[in-house]
């Protein structure tokens, strides 16, 4: 009997072990996955002061505000992930209850609306905040030796965002998102080479159909998160191993250690802009939400298109008053600033002594920042 | 080494001219008419009358293979004067003779039939205006068959190009009917097309290509054209606007238009310009026969209230859809009970012809119960919106108590840090 008990015990006892540490290893994973953790933890110590040992560290002291950009964006990103699973419960992509999934999402799921409206508003915020992290990145000459990847890859990102927002502007398949990507399907396909094929793939038929919604609605909940995690893991990997770039005006004499430790004092700051960043997209989701149009309707044109997306905003103004080749001009202009890091290698961090990329960075942020305004009072028929 | 290169170029050259001459025998047998037609040797007609041919050729009596000789008679076997004309031959046949030559064919059943071709123009031609003054007074004015229907080139009334194409009709009437000399001999007015296209049947012709709507011929008739006498304009309207004319006929102005009392439905409508009575303008039409404060300007002041009720009722009901819309919930059942409204609004416009007012009230209040639902339900939908914000309240408390406990943790940290 009591070697049953025993055996009971010792079995108890390996299953527990085996328990907590598959338990810390997923934790670490955890942890590393979002960048929290770098390089390997003390494995003399226990756990929790592993973990308080790892989380010490102390970032640099010029580390301010505006480096939490980069964090609110991935916030929005969680966001838009959270909001999205909820969504996919109860949306269905089909041509026939499409538009009547989105009524029932907001007038008969409970806190349906809310979902819906801070996903629609996180979409829009994230460009917005992936684009001033960049500028950031930028005007500090972050993006230098050895940062390069770091910042190519965060292009990528914000590629990935750009085609998250384009596939998810068809899916609410109304006649705003109807209307709004069989236009910019037909400007694809009038890229010459590949555009047409490009275009026809996406299509999937020689209208946007059930077969584009299909195909949308698979890019935008399959494929392209894989992708954005994977590269999000590459980027926060990369941040950590190089470290946040030095002040672009280095002081006199360096103190050594005097920055703030990360946990928990600088998690706890992040956590502060977190709740007011949560805070605010609940505010912006109960005032403003993103109305219904009438259900998409391939033989009516409609009067007016309602623009939910900042990138449609801006493509809609550049278009309007610059034409295509406007609008050809400014995405090269984007692409360029993403290929400077290729070119401008020079050790020069100060913004006075590089006029050129500073100027070029002044004139598309601004200028991306100006068009939305625009673009969104065009909104009017 | 040059004589290779040369034999180069000139293969080169024969290769890029293949396809263009190719392309050009194409275009001699595609548009137009064949070259082989007009090089047709062993038909003496054409010899003189090409032009005529290439004009023939193009038309419907060409393809079912009939000739020169069939309407004209002569003898096609030969290629020159006085022979050619012998034979039966009768020239370009009068105006008169021109209405027996084409009925010779297309009065006989025996051989339209083959082709579903009605055979009544003939008889109908007779009791027409234009037949009556041909025939029995020989007034050469008046229009024979190929006035309309060219005498050449005959083609089918669905190709775009005929000249009795529905779209081309009052074009060909008006070629006769827009000569201001011509149409003062007859005391006939000019404008009619002029008003024909602003009308609503010409907005819908012309703009709309809606072939539904009717030409000159819709209420003239063609080949019988008459303008309608006053008894049997109601009729006449009454075959495209069924419902309006059932309740026409059921009120007292159908027994005026019936004594020919009232000018049907051009009484209010007129004819060429077939207006529209606005809801709001429905008095000022009883105002041109009816006198002020009598029982009829009664009676139509409260129709016109009813209307204009109504209208507003179904503007309120628009406007509840969209709210709805806007609001994000399911719109299904409210756009059907919308169309629900919308029928009955429209019966209302056919309602006030037999300025029945009961019928007419009972409609209005259809209309007002659906609209004042679809309000309500917009008013629910936009009341839950608002209830939204109040979720602020609790979020806005829980994110500034959460940074307050957080920088009171941070400056304990800060200070314990500092002190040690």
């Amino acid at each position: 009997m009591r070697d049953i008990r025993g055996a009971v015990a010792r079995w108890a006892t390996q299953f527990w072990a085996d328990l907590k540490s598959s338990t810390d290893a997923g934790f670490l994973s955890v942890l590393r996955f979002v960048g929290l953790l770098y390089g390997p933890i003390d494995a003399r110590l226990p756990i929790t002061e592993a973990f308080r040992k790892a989380l010490g560290y102390r970032l640099a002291p010029h580390v301010s505000w505006r480096h939490a950009l980069g964090g609110i964006a991935y916030l929005l990103f969680i966001l838009l992930v959270i909001t999205g699973v909820l969504l996919s419960i109860h949306y269905r992509p089909s041509v026939q209850e499409a538009y009547p999934s989105i009524q029932h999402i907001v007038s008969d799921v409970r806190l349906g609306w809310l979902m819906r409206d801070l996903h629609v508003w996180a979409a829009n915020l994230v460009v917005l905040a992936v684009l001033a992290h960049m500028a950031r990145v930028f005007f500090d000459a972050a993006y230098k030796p050895p940062r390069e990847t770091s910042w190519l890859v965060g292009v990528v990102l914000l590629f990935l965002v750009l085609a998250f927002g384009a596939t998810g502007t068809l899916l609410p398949w109304d006649q705003g998102a109807y209307w709004t990507v069989s236009e910019a399907l037909s400007g694809i396909a009038g890229i010459p080479i590949l555009g047409g094929l490009a275009a026809g793939l996406l299509r999937g038929d020689p209208i946007v159909s059930g077969a584009t919604l299909s195909r949308f609605f698979a890019i935008h909940v399959i494929v392209l998160p894989w992708f954005a995690f994977a590269l999000l893991v590459f980027h926060f990997t990369m941040v950590r191993r190089h470290g946040i770039a030095p002040p672009t005006h280095p002081p006199a004499q360096p103190a050594e250690a005097s920055g703030r430790p990360f946990f928990p004092n600088h998690l706890l700051r992040s956590f502060s802009v977190a709740a007011v960043v949560c805070a605010l997209m609940v505010t912006l989701a109960a005032f403003w939400p993103r109305p219904i149009g009438d259900p998409a309707n391939p033989s009516v044109l409609p009067d007016s298109l309602i623009a939910t997306w900042i990138v449609v905003d801006v493509s809609r103004a550049l278009i309007h008053y610059l034409g295509a080749w406007g609008f050809v001009g400014f995405t090269l202009l984007g692409l360029s600033l993403a290929l400077v890091p290729l070119f401008d290698r020079g050790p020069e961090r100060d913004l006075r002594r590089r006029p050129a990329v500073a100027t070029l960075g002044a004139v598309f942020f601004l200028a991306f920042f100006l068009l939305w305004i625009v673009g969104s009072r065009l909104r009017a028929p | 080494m040059r004589s290779r290169v040369l034999a180069v170029l000139a293969l080169a050259a024969t290769a890029a001219f293949l396809p263009l001459r190719a392309a050009l025998a194409q275009q001699g047998q595609g548009g137009g008419p064949s070259v082989e037609g007009l090089a047709d040797t062993t038909y003496g007609c054409v010899a003189c009358h090409a032009d005529k041919r290439t004009a023939f050729v193009l038309g419907v009596h060409s393809e079912r293979g009939i000739k020169c000789h069939d309407c004209h008679g002569g003898d096609p076997s030969a290629f020159a004067l006085p022979a050619a004309h012998r034979g039966g031959f009768i020239g370009a046949p009068s105006k008169v003779a021109t209405v027996t030559l084409c009925g010779s064919c297309h009065s006989n059943p025996d051989r339209m039939r083959q082709f579903g071709l009605p055979t009544g123009q003939l008889a109908e031609f007779r009791t027409s205006r234009h037949g009556r003054l041909l025939l029995l007074n020989h007034d050469l004015n008046a229009p024979t068959c190929t006035d309309c229907h060219d005498a050449h080139t005959i083609l089918r009334p669905d190709d775009a190009r005929s000249t009795v194409y529905p779209t081309n009709i009052p074009h060909t009437c008006a070629r006769c009917h827009e000569d201001k000399r011509l149409m003062a001999k007859y005391n006939l007015p000019t404008d009619q097309v002029e008003r024909f296209r602003r009308s609503a049947h010409g907005v819908a012709l012309f703009q709309e290509q809606n072939f539904a709507a009717p030409t000159c011929v819709g209420c003239h008739g063609s080949h019988s054209a008459l303008p309608p006498t006053v008894t049997e304009i109601a009729n006449v309207c009454e075959r495209c606007h069924q419902l309006v004319g059932y309740a026409f006929n059921r009120g007292p102005h159908a027994r005026a238009a019936q004594t020919g009392k009232l000018a049907g439905c051009l009484a209010c409508h007129s004819n060429h310009d077939t207006e529209r009575v606005p809801v709001d303008r429905i008095t000022a039409a009883c105002a041109r026969c009816h006198a002020a404060g009598t029982r009829a300007m009664t009676l139509g002041a409260q129709i016109q209230q009813s209307a204009l009720q109504a209208t507003e009722d179904m503007r309120a009901a628009d406007s509840a859809i969209q709210r709805l819309t806007r609001a994000g919930v399911q719109t299904g059942d409210a756009r059907f009970r919308y169309q629900t409204a919308l029928t009955a609004y429209l019966q209302i416009a056919q309602a006030q012809h037999s300025l029945n007012l009961e019928s007419l009230e009972e409609l209005t209040r259809r209309v007002r119960s659906i609209s004042r639902d679809l309000r309500g339900s917009a008013e629910v939908a936009e009341e839950r919106r608002w209830e939204h914000k109040l979720l602020l309240i609790p979020v806005w408390f829980l994110a500034l108590a959460s940074v307050v406990l957080a920088w009171l943790t941070l400056r304990r940290l800060e200070r314990s840090s500092g002190g040690s």
